[in-house]
């Protein structure tokens, strides 16, 4: 490989690929277990969900804003899903269709909201969306009556184990997602506004474009992310509560900044973000393996975290001097 | 913050009505309302008031497990609205004992429920250090479905514990039981790991757990919440059947659990009744019965043949 | 007069560009020295290796005839070596005087010496006749005021060479004045001074001698009394050019009126304004900085909210309340801040290119990428836009490029009206003529073009007609027979006098 390729590749997506192969070299040799086939298959089904929330954060950071409200907007739609999905009196087929929109409009509402309010009023994302996370997590109560649904019709619930060669069903769909993303930002006059936007949102406007549709857009997305979410969710633990979903916002928020997507928007790509949520999900399930205690595996998470970002400000660094 | 001010004004509102009338008033202080299991206790509360019809109920729920503040201004608006008991269970054991004493300080009957108020703090504010309280023995429940796990599994066998919130009292108790249980039969605990009472993290966590250790054979859950996680765990592995998993609380998605074969067995520990039960022994001591210290309400394991 | 800076034989090499190739040059004290080229010709990096962002590969450098090496800026600055740059660096919610001594704030303990800051701050701001208050916040201050200050700031410590950098590129005519003036007595205080421009005819007003840089060589030294701007020109293009300004009679507006605007107004403004552009025309706008030309254009593009007033494009009535609108009606505007409004900076030279016109290279919501590349390189060969790649960085594009790229983006844009804010700002003599010669063959093909410019010589030089703003007002209109400094400036400044 020469060395211009070599520094392509470490700008982009390979230099995070390299610490997350690194972190499975470590753990192959001192985790019992690691390196085996049926582990693959936990970590690519513990990894899903957060993949296909952290992508459509990708949007939403590349853009500059920030969505805080996912995880118990991911709540609301495992209920709004739940109670549809075990509706006795429809055909399973259709309770399942209807459950899967139903989660959907769910969570492409909450991101309509978040950015029609933080577009129209000039809002700071930050607080639209905290207040979409009250608004999610009491109207999920009031609809659940804080009771837990369970019940879903056995053919739904069996989907969740499925495995193809080891690849977990719940994981292809994430994949699926992940490229939908991809080609979506890269190939797509849509995903060169998203860049354009989160670059130089004056610039983008003066070239004659309607930023605020592209914004709030973006806001849809992640909430369709959320509902799709919210469905893995339910295929893989069968249950919808409206108490889930805390803390989910910061696992995506890391997974995304991992991934190389820059906090003030402009650069990233879901690639990134897949990468990132793969270490995330390596770390815990690998620290867990070595026999680390909890308090000490949430230092060394959180020091991981701090540690892949400091690279990748050097990465770029070290990519020029090989230029 | 606006959580805290609207519970207070529903409370002061309440009072007003209330101690205009001629009923006793008891305020109940309960902890998070989004949990189903505080949810029901309260429901049961209600319940209990409305049959009786002899005193006034008012309720307070919080917003989260952590939200000390909300209770802590709950318990003072009751003592200035000279409410005649006050049934209380606590959010933080240490935390809530200062708010405790301003209201015996008061005149008014505390009933603490629950979560037992830390001892030493208690004997720090000058309340006694035997201070009545209603509640189950969560230590004894788990236990109980510990030994009953370990029974039908045998001396020796490899278990996990899967515990809740690092920290938190009933936390501890529990796994305090499970230790019990573990140290009595010869368990050969493989590892105890804690999955912060969740559903997602407790499926996580016992999926990697059960990559480490591929011959476990009982799981002892601090709760059903992440029982549910667990045997989804295990049933993603194709192990339903080889290993056996108990919790506690008795929540519905568990029975069903239960029903199926999937679940051992969980603990019982009448939660709608308990805040119920809490006001029936605060009237018993309005009453003119001298009692204190540690009332037991009943814990009793649940499997399949309950049902 | 003894040297106080000396540079000799100094290189250096970025990958790919040897920026400098062997650079002399000797300011010495209380000397003004103009150093010129044209962009990309090495003076930046010379500035910023004798400010030491950039480590020399070869070559000496003499302070006071000791050697002088700086690792790093703060090294420059502890040896007596100031920059007063086009773009300032001020924070702009403390007080006059925390700026200046900022990175030195006089001490009590623990607690910043505000009496002492004040005075000492008093003292700098007294020597080079800034007439405010030390305690007034620098937002307060207007542009030329906000130069002062920063000028200030590197008089506040020992100061043997200040260099300035275009610093009267956002000055009107008169601020202008006083900062020579400001000059005049740095020089007679033994300061050496370094002084960047690509307006020759200021060389004239403070200058003792110029450098002459091309493609990273000194071309040479001369003493400013004695020579002429055709041969500076020379020296700085490397051939001569037969006029600064491209006109040609035979290119006449049409009778056509394919803009007009009745009676706007926007936030602000104290006037309705009304004009109308023609068919083939270029129309030039005049007036001091602050007589809102740029927020009249601003508001006719959409680009900020208007109150009132009428917009018509070959007679049709438009309601233009976004850039989108206005794009849409078949206008363009290229902006005067080119870095945070025309480009994106971070996005490679072909994303910047469509930008303006997403919908030419793209096909049922997909980018078409051989559209992209083909138009693109179209521009870069048409504009010689100097570019390693049509995928470069706008960002690494030298100033000259970077709006030759906003250029580019509009012309593939190909809108019918186009309204250009600065367009010469900031760039060099060899590129501005390009740039004149490209607004001819736009006006030759039947488009109408507006300029905003603060060069007179320049609007005098390629214009059909000039309209003079005057305080928010369109104070007078100046056909090409009549054109004189004195009869645009008695306009501009007639709103001013009342």
């Amino acid at each position: 490989m020469n060395k211009k390729r070599l520094s392509y590749l470490l700008m982009g997506e390979a230099g995070i690929g390299i610490i997350l192969i690194l972190l499975c070299g470590v753990f192959t040799v001192f985790g019992r277990n690691f390196a085996t086939g049926g582990n693959m298959t936990n970590i690519l089904t513990q990894i899903s969900i957060n993949t296909v929330i952290a992508v459509g954060m990708t949007f939403v950071i590349l853009l500059g804003g920030i969505d805080l409200s996912v995880g118990s907007v991911l709540s609301l739609c495992t209920i709004l899903a739940g109670l549809v999905i075990t509706n006795k009196d429809m055909p399973v087929w259709l309770a399942i269709s209807l459950a899967i929109l139903a989660g959907l409009g769910g969570g492409m509402a909450c991101g309509l909201f978040n950015g029609l309010v933080s577009e129209i009023w000039k809002i700071p994302a930050f607080v639209v969306t905290l207040g979409m996370l009250n608004m999610a997590r009491g109207a999920v109560l009031l609809i659940s009556d804080s009771r837990t649904i369970f019940n879903f019709p056995r053919s739904f619930n069996v989907l969740g184990s499925v495995t193809f060669w080891g690849v977990p069903l719940i994981f292809t769909f994430s994949v699926v997602i992940v490229f939908i993303g991809y080609v979506t930002l890269r190939f797509t006059v849509f995903g060169r506004m998203i860049y354009a936007i989160g670059n130089n949102e004056e610039a983008a406007r003066l070239s004659g474009h309607n930023i605020r549709f592209y914004k709030v857009t973006a806001y849809v997305i992640c909430g369709a992310t959320v509902g799709i979410a919210a469905i893995l969710y339910m295929l893989r633990l069968n249950i919808a509560s409206p108490i889930l979903g805390n803390g989910f916002e910061l696992n995506a928020i890391a997974a995304v900044v991992i991934g190389g997507t820059s906090m003030s928007g402009g650069k990233g790509s879901p690639i990134g973000t897949l990468i990132g949520a793969a270490i995330m999900g390596v770390l815990n399930n690998g620290l867990l393996l070595i026999g680390m205690g909890d308090f000490a595996r949430q230092v060394v998470t959180g020091f991981i975290i701090v540690l892949a970002v400091v690279l990748d400000t050097y990465r770029a660094g070290l990519s020029r001097m090989l230029e | 913050m606006r959580k805290t001010f609207l519970a207070s004004l529903a409370v002061l509102l309440f009072a007003f009505a209330a101690v205009a009338g001629e009923k006793p008033v008891v305020g109940l202080v309960m902890k998070s309302l989004a949990n189903e299991f505080f949810k029901t206790m309260e429901e049961g509360a209600r319940k209990f008031a409305a049959e009786d019809g002899t005193f006034t109920l008012i309720p307070v729920g919080m917003n989260s497990e952590t939200d000390i503040d909300t209770q802590i201004n709950a318990v003072e608006n009751f003592v200035t609205q000279g409410v005649d008991m006050i049934v209380l269970a606590p959010a933080d054991s240490v935390g809530l004992v200062p708010s405790v004493k301003r209201a015996v300080g008061a005149g008014i009957l505390v009933v603490n429920f629950d979560v037992t108020l830390d001892k030493e703090a208690l004997v720090a504010n000058d309340l006694p250090e035997d201070f009545l309280f209603v509640g189950p023995d969560n230590e004894e429940g788990s236990y109980l479905v510990g030994n009953f796990m370990a029974e039908k599994l045998g001396r020796g066998s490899k278990v996990f514990i899967i515990e809740g919130n690092p920290g938190a009292d009933n936390a501890k108790q529990r796994k305090a039981g499970f230790m019990k249980t573990v140290n009595e039969y010869g368990l050969d605990l493989l590892s105890s790991t804690t999955a912060h009472w969740e559903t997602e993290e407790a499926n996580t966590v016992m999926t990697n757990l059960l990559t480490r250790y591929p011959d476990v054979k009982g799981v002892m859950c601090a709760n059903d919440s992440m029982a549910v996680g667990v045997v989804r765990a295990i049933e993603a592995a194709g192990k339903i059947g080889q290993i056996e998993v108990v919790g506690f609380d008795n929540i519905g998605a568990c029975q069903e659990l239960i029903k199926e074969g999937k679940m051992l067995a969980t603990v019982d520990q009448f939660g709608p009744e308990m805040a119920a039960n809490a006001i029936k022994v605060g009237f018993r001591i309005l009453g003119g019965e001298k009692l204190s210290g540690w009332i037991r309400t009943p814990v009793q394991v649940v499997s399949a043949k309950d049902f | 007069m003894p040297t106080v800076l000396e540079i000799r034989a100094l290189s250096k090499s970025f990958p790919g560009v040897q920026a400098l190739a062997g650079v002399d040059l000797t300011v010495e004290r209380g000397e003004c020295h103009a150093l010129l080229g044209e962009n990309g010709a090495g003076k930046s990096t010379l500035i910023k290796a004798v400010c030491g962002f950039h480590r020399a590969d070869s070559g000496t450098m003499l302070l006071d005839g000791a050697t002088y090496d700086p690792a790093t800026p703060h090294d420059a600055m502890s040896a007596g070596i100031r920059v007063v740059y086009q773009e300032f660096n001020l924070l702009s919610y403390l007080s006059i005087a925390e700026n200046i001594f900022f990175d030195r704030l006089p001490r009590n303990g623990v607690f910043v010496d505000y009496p002492r800051l004040y005075r000492e701050a008093q003292n700098v701001l007294d020597r080079i006749g800034l007439d405010a208050s030390p305690r007034t916040p620098v937002e307060l201050l207007g542009v030329a005021q906000m130069q002062l200050v920063e000028i200030a700031k590197a008089l506040s410590a020992d100061c043997k060479v200040l260099i300035f950098d275009e610093p009267t590129a956002t000055l009107s005519p008169k601020d202008s004045g006083r900062l020579f003036d400001i000059i005049r007595q740095l020089k007679s205080e033994g300061i050496g001074i370094i002084y960047i421009s690509h307006h020759l005819n200021e060389i004239y007003e403070v200058a003792d001698r110029l450098t002459v840089l091309r493609n990273g060589e000194t071309i040479g030294t001369r003493n400013v009394d004695g020579t002429t701007i055709p041969e500076i020109v020379k020296m700085m293009v490397g051939r001569s050019m037969e006029s600064e300004y491209p006109f040609s009679e035979d290119v006449r507006p049409n009778e056509k009126v394919i803009f007009e605007t009745r009676n706007l107004q926007f936030k602000g403004s104290a006037h309705k304004v009304s004009f109308q552009l023609h068919e083939g025309e270029l129309l030039g706008i005049s007036g001091l900085v602050g007589s809102r030309r740029t927020e009249t254009l601003r508001a006719l593009f959409g680009a900020d909210p208007k109150i009132a007033g009428e917009v018509f494009i070959h007679g049709e009535r438009f309601d233009i309340r976004s850039p989108r609108d206005a794009v849409a009606a078949g206008l363009s505007l290229l902006t005067e801040d080119r870095k945070s409004q025309g480009l994106i900076l971070d996005m490679p030279l072909f994303q910047n290119t469509t930008m303006a016109a997403l919908d030419k290279a793209s096909a049922h919501g997909f980018m078409d990428r051989r559209e992209e590349r083909r138009a693109t390189e179209q521009y870069v060969a048409e504009l010689s836009i100097k570019t390693p790649s049509i995928q470069q960085l706008c960002r690494n594009l030298s100033g000259g490029n970077q709006q030759k790229a906003v250029l580019a983006k509009w012309l593939y844009r190909d809108s019918r009206i186009i309204f250009f804010d600065e367009p010469t700002r900031g760039i060099d003599v060899g590129a501005k003529y390009e740039i004149y010669l490209l607004l001819w063959d736009l006006i030759a093909g039947g488009k109408g073009v507006l300029i905003v410019s603060s060069d007179l010589n320049e609007l005098m030089g390629v214009c059909h007609r000039i309209l003079v703003f005057s305080n928010g007002k369109i104070a007078g209109e100046i056909a090409r027979k009549d054109f004189s400094q004195e009869k645009i400036l008695g306009y501009a400044y007639q709103e001013y006098l009342k």
